[in-house]
């Protein structure tokens, strides 16, 4: 017989793989492990229990995120129910991108501007109210968070939208859910019944760690609710935030055990939802297959007024803050400002080195991301590949603020607290998994029959990927980058706190401003926040288009 | 000449080949017959080094008397060619073809390549980039860009079976003749009764357990 059995391995040059890992997990498991020492002090938990500000904002933190996190997939259900398979949702999904690349606060900024007391939308009802001054109305940082949710729900309905799209893009589901909708109506259901009781049972599981990130993000945000959310009480995250900031290390304490306690309330949420969902089981099986069926939904035709109505708010935020960033003396009720002036962004050209330091940043942290994406899915066996996943969604649905502490603890131990390496660290350390995930269905749905050939022409392994996988993939390479950008430049907790407030970026001036009363400046620093990630995305679309042009494949 | 020992392949479930052995001569072609799951692209992925992951092998691979199969792939000097022609498609024709070429002098590469193209009745289509070129054109392309890294062998991956029957008759003969000329030693395995060329050894794998060569 022939020589003993043994293994055989494709590609041996896979030693490293622990590095990529090693570089992205240690200051994240540091920062973690810091942020839960400093959580776990005993005095600032009693001082926290204590406080008789604790109870109000952590009801309406909770509220805020589950009232945003229900309200935004049952949109997203109905909006798919009745438009999947129709042109319009050809159209919507082609410009998912885009209203996901409008950055949180730059958002919030522009739909403050709309729904204030002094904004557009009660401009345009003065004359019927016969308002001469402002009402006063809380039509933002409303106490019950109104506001925040409407802003959340702008946010997330896109998010879980596109979350939806990716999971029926693949040929063999897209084929798949058309024969199921065939069949079910064939046995004369209309097909929205088919959808509520045939398909969704079967796709709501995967939507089930999109849904976690969105009432993790709902229940932490901050930097929407500095400027949409309510303020006495405010939400338990801006309690936390101000806590942080305090000059009093006992109250930064409490701080981080309020920090550690919206991370237990994301999870008690997590838990009592999947309770629920396993209560509900038998009853809404036994709703499927009850056998009935209904008429045709006479909702399905208000889906696409109200996707008009969103789409309009989209515009009317981003124009909004073109157009009041020079109004700069606009009173109410006036539709036109009585003085247009680029007051603001002679302001804004004088501190350019801000723009600069936000750009070399984001560009910094997005290309260490896709680096070290590149480098973890190049060597990570596979069985590692799968068991890395939840620390990869960890920076996601790990509320903001415990992470920033603790990244501030790593930061201030290596002596890069307040330091622009600092910054690049923790910007990297976000931007990574964005970029994977960004990535990964590219770069693991690469032909793996390109190396076999390129090998067995006898080329190394380097110039396989420098010639030709990196050059094919250069498109997702690009997207990955820019998606790493967008997150970077959106930054607020940790550039502001491990940058311990000596970098300024756009998204920091902005929510600074958001509390003050320079409106024209406020607008233009939140445009720029939305026109950088614009600009990368815009640079991606382009390398795109042009291989696309290039090699053929266009349409 | 490629020599082939009792190669074993197994998955953890279940042996694939038991015991193949074969001599290929120079110019030769050995055809490896049977279903698909039979394990015969795993032999092929054996032979150049790519087997993967979970799947194991015996025996042994000598090729011109080196002994190959415990070395990496790009040192093997074994081509393959797949069904689909997996021409880079960013790079031109002539680019994939100075890829697949030894270094050397720019101007000898570059006239090796532009001799080839000739040779296939491609002359002036270096320049262009995959996509424009019709389906059989881009399979010799293909088969130029393999034999332009001076392989000692070559693995065939049933690489006729998407080209339409008129172009498949030509594009076989066009590969058969030009491993006769250069005397590489090759490999084919397919499905197709009609791929086999006369003369050629045959070895019929069955898609169950304990194939063919059982000693």
């Amino acid at each position: 017989m022939g020589a003993p059995i043994r293994p055989v391995t494709s590609t041996p040059a896979r030693r490293a793989w622990w590095l990529p890992a090693g570089l992205f997990a240690l200051p994240l498991l540091a920062a973690l492990a810091l942020a839960l020492g400093a959580a776990l002090d005993a005095a600032a938990w009693r001082r926290l229990l204590d406080d008789p500000a604790l109870w109000p904002a952590l009801s309406l933190g909770a509220w805020v995120g589950a009232a945003a996190t229900v309200v935004s997939l049952a949109l997203t259900l109905w909006i798919v129910t009745h438009l999947h398979g129709s042109r319009a949702w050809a159209r919507l999904e082609r410009w998912l991108g885009a209203l996901l690349a409008v950055p949180h606060a730059a958002f919030a900024v522009g739909l403050a501007l709309l729904l204030m007391p002094s904004g557009l939308l009660l401009r345009l009802f003065a004359p019927l109210a016969g308002w001469e001054s402002p009402p006063a109305l809380a039509t933002v940082q409303d106490p019950f968070g109104l506001a925040l949710i409407a802003g959340l729900v702008g946010k997330e309905v896109p998010f879980l939208l596109w979350n939806v799209a990716a999971q029926l893009r693949p040929v063999a589901q897209a084929t798949q859910l058309r024969q199921q909708l065939q069949a079910g109506q064939a046995m004369g259901y209309p097909a929205a019944s088919v959808w509520w009781r045939v398909l969704w049972p079967q796709l709501m599981p995967r939507l089930s760690l999109p849904l976690l990130a969105v009432w993790a993000y709902g229940v932490s945000v901050v930097d929407m609710a500095l400027v949409l959310g309510p303020t006495r009480p405010p939400t338990l995250a801006q309690l936390a935030w101000s806590w942080l900031l305090d000059a009093d290390a006992a109250v930064n304490a409490q701080g981080a055990a309020a920090s550690l306690l919206i991370a237990l309330l994301v999870a008690a949420g997590a838990l009592a939802a999947m309770l629920l969902a396993r209560v509900l089981r038998v009853p809404l099986r036994a709703r499927q297959l009850h056998g009935d069926r209904p008429a045709a939904s006479r909702t399905a035709a208000l889906v696409r007024p109200l996707l008009g109505a969103g789409a309009l708010v989209y515009v009317a935020v981003l124009a909004l803050l073109a157009f009041v960033s020079v109004a700069s003396v606009w009173s109410f009720p006036a539709l036109w400002p009585q003085r247009v002036s680029l007051e603001a962004w002679m302001a804004v050209r004088d501190s350019l080195p801000v723009l600069a330091d936000t750009a070399v940043l984001a560009l910094a942290a997005s290309l260490t991301g896709v680096v070290l994406a590149v480098a973890w899915m190049e060597t990570a066996p596979p069985a590692w590949d799968r068991r890395a996943a939840p620390l990869v969604f960890a920076p996601m649905l790990i509320p903001g603020v415990l992470l920033v502490a603790g990244l501030y603890q790593v930061a201030l131990r290596l002596r890069l607290d307040g330091s622009l390496a600092g910054l690049w660290l923790a910007h990297s350390l976000f931007s990574a998994p964005y970029a994977l995930v960004a990535l990964a269905p590219a770069y693991r749905g690469f032909d793996a029959r390109y190396e076999q050939t390129a090998r067995a022409l006898g080329r190394s392994r380097a110039a396989f990927l420098l010639r030709i996988k990196w050059p094919m993939l250069l498109p997702p390479l690009a997207a990955a980058t820019a998606v790493g950008f967008a997150v970077s430049v959106a930054q607020y907790l940790s550039t502001q706190f491990v940058g311990a407030g000596r970098h300024a970026t756009v998204t920091t001036e902005a929510l600074t401003l958001a509390s003050g009363g320079q409106r024209t400046l406020l607008a233009a620093f939140a445009l720029l926040q939305a026109l950088l990630p614009a600009m990368a995305f815009g640079a991606a679309w382009w390398i795109a288009r042009r291989q696309a042009r290039r090699l053929g494949t266009e349409g | 000449m490629l020599e082939l020992e009792s190669i074993t392949l197994a998955t953890p479930q279940r042996v694939l080949i038991r015991a193949l052995s074969a001599r290929v001569g120079p110019g030769d072609l050995l055809v490896v017959m049977g279903e698909s799951g039979s394990g015969k692209s795993s032999l092929l992925a054996y032979l150049c080094g790519t087997l993967a992951a979970g799947l194991t092998a015996s025996g042994r691979v000598r090729l011109d008397g080196r002994d190959i199969d415990a070395l990496p792939t790009v040192q093997r000097r074994v081509g393959i060619l797949f069904q689909d022609d997996l021409l880079f498609p960013h790079l031109t024709v002539m680019e994939n073809l100075l890829f697949a070429l030894p270094a050397g002098a720019a101007a000898e590469r570059r006239a090796r390549a532009e001799a080839a193209l000739a040779s296939a009745g491609l002359a002036g289509y270096g320049p262009r980039l995959p996509h424009t070129l019709s389906g059989g054109q881009r399979s010799r392309v293909s088969v130029l860009r393999a034999l332009l890294a001076q392989p000692q062998a070559l693995l065939l991956d049933e690489p006729f079976s998407r080209l339409d029957m008129a172009l498949r008759e030509r594009f076989r003969s066009f590969v058969f003749e030009r491993l006769r000329e250069q005397r590489i030693p090759a490999v084919l395995v397919t499905h197709d009764a009609h791929d086999v060329p006369p003369g050629a050894q045959v070895i019929q794998l069955d898609d169950h357990e304990g194939a063919a060569g059982d000693a």
